[in-house]
């Protein structure tokens, strides 16, 4: 089948600093592919720089043989990439469902005036995301937690609101960044079993983590970044056996 | 329909998750039902309107012992709520700072004098006009949008001050200083308004019926999915953006949307007040409007009523007061401005005790039955 997603030579500087160098990999679809690398070796940089949040410098990134650097960022999601952050940024002051809503926003047409008229096709459009809302926060298993606010949630829900809220704009590709920061070891095992139902699903899945047995058990591929360069990219195995991974970490075990 | 095969398993859901509406127990007709489920949604607006309808009714009894005119006010109120509800959408809702709605009120009752004075057009057609042009006005600067946070209020506040010489200055269209004099009253086809001997009972229920529905709109709109891409801009742009929200494209229709309401609420005001000047559409009133933003409430439909009223009766109650008191006590008196001070005292007490502002307060009195004042030197608990 043909690669989802295809980098190349991506490349961006923050004065002078190159956070991505010459950045190129490929990912087939329906594979959980993980980027992996010491702190600051510009996976997050990676990240921002697929869904637009920043301009490259250099390079190319052709998703489902479309370019999208240069493209704004809604525009990326329209197209079919979504992603988790860091630093969790659900909305807080909204319920866990609008949450999600706000997911299926780019797949509603209604505009201001047949929502606030209340035309039939606003209102019947409404009620499906209503629905459809409920069917996604139940896949990460927070359907109970609805109605409430969505800055009340411990934080390891939070992280998997994020989850719902990203698989609600229907991805093609879903960029989870660090989704095990912060969860305990039941919670991350779940976390793992939920990232594999989702690539079950027909989504494919490139996961920036630390968290070495979580990367190590779900994944299929695995990429290293060090320095904002590629220096290692094969399966779990592979890379775990790679003395330059090895180096770059620094002893550190892989893999423990 | 959409949604298959994309991760969406659909798994049976068991009992106990809260739904909006369908609990309503089997024994009533679905004609019935639906009945009752319109009220349910909308009882704040029954409510309303069913106050707002009696109101007249004994406002004309104690407005003299009260010593202020109470239906005569309730206009004003009435105004106001148009524009604070069109800028809590966009400072409420969206989070987007405007210290310059004056302007695009302004330029609402600018539009319809003008009209009517030197076009002749009925008010029934000014004042959509007035509406238009603030609406193409709101659009043409809506690229200040680009700023943000504290950036955004300053050039918003410069914007709000180039109209405001704009107006004073082009003295062959605005009569500048002297403002436009002799503006018709409001009349619909058939049906005179603004005179007669109970015109300003007319007038009342003619602001209040377009309050009521600027409400109503505003109501369904931020319950649905444009209404939860402002609250989403609002708490986290980046999110937004990356969840597929237009956010730049969302604010700009907040911020049209917001400087029409305020163009449409100028242009009645206009036709009720029969002559402006640009004095009063200054900075004073832009500040006017966020105040009762805030203070009524942000994020809040009531809100926007709440603060209207709030901010336009504290004036008339502190003018009102040497009548109820008999005398202004000497040692008030001495300070020449005294209801500046007590104005000011009531908004800084409102923001230190209900920092959510009124509507909040009450409803937190409701939901959680709690006071709905906050004691300010307590820390704050974790968020």
């Amino acid at each position: 089948m043909e690669d989802i997603l295809v980098v190349e030579g991506l490349t961006k500087t923050f004065g002078g600093l190159a956070a991505v160098k010459e950045v190129s990999f490929r990912v087939r679809p329906n594979v959980i592919k993980a980027i992996i690398g010491p702190n600051g070796a510009g996976k997050t940089t990676l990240f921002d720089l697929l869904t637009g949040l920043y301009r490259a410098d250099r390079g190319r990134a052709i998703f489902q043989g479309k370019e999208i650097l240069g493209l704004q960022p809604h525009r990326i999601a329209a197209l079919g990439i979504a992603r988790t952050f860091q630093t969790v940024r659900v909305f807080p002051e909204m319920t866990v469902r609008e949450n999600v809503m706000v997911g299926l926003h780019h797949r509603a047409r209604a505009g201001m005036f047949a929502s606030a008229l209340r035309f039939p096709r606003a209102r019947r459009e409404e009620a499906w995301m209503w629905e459809e809302s409920l069917a996604y926060l139940d896949m990460v298993g927070l359907e109970m937690q609805a109605e409430n606010r969505a800055g009340s949630l411990p934080f390891g829900q939070q992280r998997l609101l994020e989850v719902a809220r990203a698989l609600a704009t229907a991805p093609r590709l879903l960029l989870l960044d660090e989704p095990a920061a912060g969860l305990n070891d039941y919670e991350t095992r779940e976390l793992g079993e939920i990232i594999k139902r989702i690539r079950d699903g027909g989504v494919t899945v490139l996961l920036v983590e630390h968290d070495m047995a979580l990367v190590m058990s779900i994944s299929e591929e695995v990429l290293v970044l060090d320095h904002g360069e590629v220096i290692s990219e094969g399966t779990p195995e592979e890379v775990r056996n790679d003395p330059r991974v090895i180096e770059a970490y620094l002893g550190t075990e892989i893999g423990a | 329909m959409e949604g298959d095969g994309k991760g969406a398993r659909r798994v049976p859901r068991d009992g106990g998750v809260p739904r909006g509406t369908g609990d309503t127990p089997g024994r009533f007709s679905s004609s019935a039902r639906s009945l009752l489920s319109i009220i349910r949604s909308y009882h704040l607006f029954l409510g309303l309107g069913v106050f707002l309808a009696l109101f007249p009714l004994w406002a004309d009894r104690i407005s003299r012992p009260l010593g202020i005119p109470l239906v005569m006010v309730m206009r004003l109120v009435g105004i106001y709520t148009i524009a604070a509800v069109g800028l809590n959408l966009l400072i409420g809702y969206a989070g987007q700072v405007s210290l310059g709605h004056a302007a695009f009120f302004g330029v609402g009752a600018y539009t319809s004098a003008l009209l009517c004075l030197k076009a002749h057009f009925p008010p029934w057609l000014g004042i959509p006009a007035a509406v238009a042009v603030s609406a193409v006005l709101g659009f043409t600067v809506a690229p200040v949008l680009r700023l943000k946070g504290h950036y955004l209020a300053m050039a918003t506040l410069g914007l709000g001050m180039v109209f405001f010489v704009f107006m004073r200055e082009m003295t062959w269209l605005t009569g500048g200083n002297d403002g436009l004099r002799n503006i018709p009253a409001l009349y619909l086809p058939g049906l005179a308004i603004g005179e007669g001997r109970d015109y300003l009972r007319k007038e009342y229920f003619f602001i209040w019926i377009i309050a009521l529905l600027v409400l109503l709109f505003c109501h369904n709109l931020v319950r649905s999915r444009s209404g939860r891409a402002m609250l989403a801009l609002h708490q986290s742009e980046v999110a937004a953006e990356v969840m597929g929200v237009d956010v730049s494209w969302e604010k700009i229709k907040a911020f049209v949307l917001s400087a029409a309401l305020a163009g449409l609420a100028g242009g009645i005001f206009a036709h009720i007040q029969g002559y402006i000047d640009p004095n009063l559409f200054t900075i004073v009133l832009s500040i006017q409007l966020v105040t009762m933003v805030v203070v009524g409430g942000m994020e809040s439909i009531w809100g926007a009523v709440a603060g209207a009223g709030v901010i336009t009766f504290i004036p008339k109650v502190v003018e009102a007061l040497p009548k109820w008191l008999g005398e202004v006590p000497h040692w008030l008196e001495k300070y020449s401005n005294y209801e500046g001070i007590i104005y000011g005292l009531i908004l800084v007490l409102t923001m230190v005790f209900m920092p959510k502002g009124i509507t909040r307060g009450l409803a937190d009195m409701v939901r959680y039955r709690r006071s709905p004042f906050v004691n300010p030197w307590r820390k704050k608990a974790l968020e």
